[in-house]
């Protein structure tokens, strides 16, 4: 014992140094949770902003309940189900019961990214089948009406997550079984026991502590998975951890710490209650038996659970209760739209005014990308009705005909929208689009950190800066820069061109000029001023400003790109009414001022670009910044300079992946 | 009042048990008796409807209960390893079956303290299972099964996992609480002295057949075959030839002993019991040996005597020592004779002396159900 003592600093230091390695992410998270400021580098004072404006975030809401529903639902079906199966393999012989335990084993192991994408296949496969049969069944008798079209949502989800939990259940259960003498049942059926009453007075009892065990770890898993839901929910679901998925897509918000901490502190404090529980049961079954040894030994204790465990189980049941039934207050509205925008591209608000006034449910989703976007449409497994993609975009859509063509009569705020914005390259008879947000590409750099102000491209390639510099990690937008650097069309489609630019690119890269090549993490690195020169949105530098004041937009002298995102139907929704109506109200002047407001992307709506320098006068009782709005809302003049990317034929964007990929980013 | 007919039973083509005839009769303490793997256990499990026969029946007072599940039988078992409820109290344990038949309360409360006197457990009633010694928890078992009355008890080597002193104890409790409620009792041990100081009847079995079935004097004294011999005590058995009545020829010499009934000159198996051997001087001897081996016993010495290469055990308070050339003396009475059957030449010869000496004192608990795992 005591030889060891040298060692122990030694060994002390490196046990600190693993648990810092391992909580230092979570601790930042937290503390950055009570930021008074919206930056996740910068520290702005303490506050418990961010924890309210959760509880008033709907979408944060409304996938906290669905978290909590399936959870819960899954959880109760599977610890049924594996409690049962768990019996059915103790029943086995044992090389049969090794064998289903093996299988039963490997779903667990399995990356869950693979079980949840063919849980994804199966379900589409299933639901293909479906339409088909239930089109032959109403084809020959009206009787009963079969539902054809069948989309992944709360459903699949459940079946999803009943399907990876068993396996917990089992492997908890199982051992408990293995444990009980065999000749318990027989013993409570000589003594009058139906078989179902000896499974009830007998083997539940017996079995119970592995039972709650295997329920706890489940309910776990099931709060805290992504990967899986992500693939089962369909469009009409969202929980939470997909929600907070959808949320980082612009940026991480304080927002986004805040209920991170509370979903760390709830699988926390579910893993304690496991761990005690098996703790204390050990400790009294070892009091048990030295108490055997004391003769006269009188027990104190009934063997149950002490009175403040119970007192806590009954409190976290209640809450869990109480969360339930607040945030499942307005889930059960119908009609429905559903809807599949970015993440923290809306003002919330407007959702729940829609809401209000429509009386009209809406299903709020976002996708990561609008690559995401278009897999999750070609694939079939989604059922939105509107969504929102970039122009390149749409116009892939269109040429694919997955479009509805909208029907203006019914959004007659379409007029109110400035006529620059309509008709453009992707939908030039503009039968199919409204637009939501225009924006532009443009490069954002610290004036503390540059000797001059930049005004070219030429910024982003040159040696001046290495190690400065922020590359996009996007191959458009990066070509795009070079493209524009060496004075051709952004969306040129020769191949000599493309590789002059690339070769420009790789070259830049060799040098040293990259520090990195990021999308989000553009936000941290800016506002902590860890490098000079980035690439990005206006939208998102107009955040970063407020974090750090040394941050300057420019679109560069060669032109640039400009973007629009617009709402379009698509062809296989089911509620083309509502999605219509939605739209109409979101190119409302109101919805875009507010959304104006809270997003930061200029608004298409020519009344609200007017007015929006009023609107914030009056809303924060100050003047705006016009030198800000321009870098917003780029004049037209300026807009002009800047190019829209179009649809590449797929030969162009074979070269394009090719190039990146040579790139080896 | 119990009866088995016929019974065969299969696990996955292996026969377990072979042809069963058994009458059992009202408060008798009949004892199944025979190594691991013999069919004991799935008997009694057959006859508490753990188990359903292949074919043939079982019928409890004339009426045939082959697929009358265990909760209806009007029979109860104290289990190997006892089975008791570990969520349970004692006093919970013992009032299971009583309140599965929603016996009122009051009934519940008198028959359960009832039965705790009777076996000997007054006060223990709030001690949790896991708070008692092994023969505490046996006497729970018993109780649990007694107090619902049943009309049999069936004992599954209930002493198996008892020291041998609370063994001995114990058995003499059975016996007494036996009497005392007057009911019958099926009790299965491999353990020949447990059978033969409780029992009315023993049914000896192996192979999934009943080998003997007689009272313990019968078993012990006239044993049927050289399994029964060999399994019941110790035993000496040879080969030999009735030359008549009241002689037997073995050794080429002929034998005076007091069974008869064989053919003139039938080949037989002969059992002479380790007790019944007198080592006497060489010159009286009816047969002349050398001994080859001497193991001290406490009350007696073992001694081997090789007789023309045929290993004998001895059991005699007199001590020769190894090498010693002795006389062997055996009275009429001291011979047993048997009928060859097929354990003929398997038994009874002691030239592998000190193994099978061991392996018979350190016998393993049994484990023939073939479906069982653990």
């Amino acid at each position: 014992m005591k030889r060891q003592q040298p060692n122990g600093f030694f060994n002390r230091f490196l046990m600190a140094l693993v648990a810092l390695f391992l909580y230092a992410p979570i601790f930042i998270l937290i503390i950055f949770s009570f930021n008074a400021g919206t930056s996740s580098s910068v520290w702005k004072g303490f506050s418990l902003h961010w924890y309210g404006q959760l509880f008033h975030n709907q979408i944060i809401m409304r996938s906290v309940y669905i978290t909590l529903l399936v959870s819960l639902l899954a959880t109760v079906i599977a610890t049924i189900a594996g409690t049962f199966a768990a019996i059915g393999f103790y029943a086995m012989r044992r090389r049969r019961r090794d064998a289903l335990m093996a299988v039963n084993n490997i779903p667990m192991m399995n990356a869950d990214i693979v079980t949840g994408v063919s849980l994804a296949l199966l379900f589409v496969v299933f639901f293909n089948g479906w339409s088909s049969f239930a089109g032959w069944v109403n084809s020959w008798q009206s009787a009963v009406v079969l539902p054809e079209k069948l989309s992944m949502g709360f459903g699949t989800l459940l079946i999803a997550h009943v399907m990876f939990n068993i396996p917990y259940v089992i492997l908890s259960v199982g051992p408990k079984l293995r444990q009980m003498d065999r000749n318990l049942v027989d013993a409570a059926q000589d003594l009058g026991c139906t078989w179902m009453q000896a499974f009830w007075k007998v083997i539940i009892p017996e079995i119970k502590p592995g039972i709650v065990s295997g329920a706890l770890t489940a309910f776990t898993m099931s709060i805290d998975d992504f990967i899986i839901s992500y693939f089962t929910a369909g469009s009409s679901t969202s929980t939470l951890a997909m929600t907070i998925y959808g949320m980082t897509k612009k940026r991480v918000s304080p927002e986004i710490n805040a209920i991170s901490t509370l979903l760390f502190v709830t699988v926390l404090l579910l893993l304690a209650i496991v761990n005690i529980r098996e703790a204390s049961m050990e400790r009294q079954g070892e009091r048990r038996r030295t108490a055997a040894a004391v003769p006269g030994f009188t027990r104190t204790s009934d063997g149950k659970m002490p009175v403040w465990m119970r007192v806590v189980a009954g409190a976290v049941g209640c809450g869990l209760l109480a969360v339930l039934i607040i945030s499942g207050r307005s889930a059960n509205a119908r009609p429905v739209v559903n809807v599949c925008s970015w993440g923290e591209y809306i003002d919330e608000e407007l959702i729940t005014e829609f809401e209000e006034t429509t009386g009209i449910h809406v299903n709020y989703q976002t996708a990561e990308s609008n690559e995401a976007l278009y897999s999750l449409i070609a694939m079939g497994g989604a059922d939105f009705d509107v969504i929102v993609p970039s122009d390149y975009m749409i116009a892939r859509l269109i040429e694919e005909d997955r479009l509805a063509e909208l029907d203006y009569d019914n959004i007659p705020n379409f007029q109110l929208i400035g006529e620059q914005f309509t008709h453009l390259s992707y939908d030039p008879e503009n039968k199919y689009t409204v637009p939501y947000t225009w924006g532009s590409l443009g490069i954002i750099y610290n004036e503390t950190m540059v000797d001059e102000p930049i005004t070219s491209w030429d910024a982003m390639f040159d040696p001046k800066y290495a190690g400065q510099v922020l590359m996009i990690n996007n191959s458009r937008d990066a070509l795009a820069a070079a493209l524009l650097d060496l004075g051709y069309d952004i969306n040129t489609t020769d191949e000599a061109q493309l590789t002059e630019a690339f070769q420009l690119l790789k070259d830049a890269k060799d040098n040293g000029v990259y520090q990195a090549f990021v999308m989000d993490q553009v936000f941290q690195k800016m506002e902590g001023g860890n490098a000079a020169i980035a690439m990005y949105y206006a939208g998102d530098y107009l955040t970063m400003l407020e974090n750090n004041e040394d941050l300057r937009y420019v679109v560069p002298e060669e032109g640039s790109n400009w973007f629009v995102d617009a709402m379009c139907v698509l062809k296989t929704s089911q509620h083309k009414r509502e999605a219509e109506a939605w739209i109409n109200f979101i190119a409302s002047t109101e919805s875009n001022l507010a959304n104006m407001d809270y997003i930061w992307y200029a608004s298409p709506n020519a009344e609200a670009l007017e007015q929006y320098p009023d609107y914030y006068l009056e809303l924060y009782e100050e003047e705006l910044d016009e030198e800000l709005y321009n870098i917003m809302a780029l004049p037209d003049e300026e807009r002009e300079r800047c190019t829209l990317y179009i649809n590449l034929p797929p030969e162009t964007l074979a070269l394009y992946n090719d190039l990146w990929n040579r790139l080896g980013v | 009042m119990i009866r088995l007919h016929d019974l065969c039973m299969a696990f996955d083509d292996e026969l377990v048990l072979d042809h069963i005839n058994l009458y059992i009769n009202d408060s008798e303490f009949l004892t199944l008796l025979g190594p691991s793997g013999c069919g004991k256990t799935t008997t009694l499990r057959i006859i508490g409807g753990f188990t359903t026969p292949t074919s043939g029946d079982v019928t409890f007072d004339g009426v045939r209960i082959n697929d009358v599940p265990p909760h209806k039988r009007q029979i109860n078992t104290v289990f190997q390893k006892y089975a008791l409820f570990p969520h349970l109290d004692v006093f919970e344990n013992v009032a299971f079956g009583l309140r599965i038949a929603k016996v009122p309360e009051a009934e519940v409360t008198e028959r359960v303290t009832e039965m705790l006197e009777v076996v000997s457990l007054k006060g223990f009633e709030r001690r949790h299972i896991d708070q008692l010694s092994g023969g505490q928890q046996q006497r729970v078992a018993i109780a649990r099964a007694l107090v619902n009355r049943p009309k049999v008890l069936l004992l599954d080597e209930p002493l198996g996992a008892l020291d041998l002193r609370l063994r001995k104890d114990m058995q003499i409790e059975l016996k007494r609480i036996q009497q005392q409620m007057g009911i019958t009792f099926i009790y299965v041990t491999h353990d020949q002295e447990e059978a033969l100081t409780m029992s009315d009847t023993v049914v000896v079995m192996d192979k999934g057949r009943i080998q003997q079935i007689g009272t313990p004097e019968d078993i012990y004294n006239e044993p049927k075959n050289a399994f029964v011999a060999d399994f019941i005590g110790e035993s000496n058995i040879l080969n030999g030839t009735m030359v008549r009545d009241g002689v037997v020829r073995m050794y080429r010499r002929e034998f005076p002993c007091v069974d008869g009934g064989f053919a003139p000159n039938e080949p037989v198996d002969v059992v002479i019991r380790p007790e019944d051997i007198d080592i006497v001087p060489v010159e009286q001897g009816q047969l002349v040996g050398t001994v080859t081996n001497v193991t001290f016993k406490g009350m007696q010495y073992d001694i081997i005597v090789d007789l023309g290469g045929f290993k004998w055990l001895i059991q005699t308070t007199d001590h020769s020592p190894v090498g010693a050339q002795v006389g062997v003396k055996i009275d009429p009475e001291g011979f047993h004779i048997m009928k060859k059957s097929e354990y003929s030449g398997m038994f009874g010869d002691y030239s592998s002396y000190s193994e099978e000496y061991e392996e018979l004192g350190a016998a393993a608990p049994d484990e023939e159900e073939s479906g069982d795992e653990e």
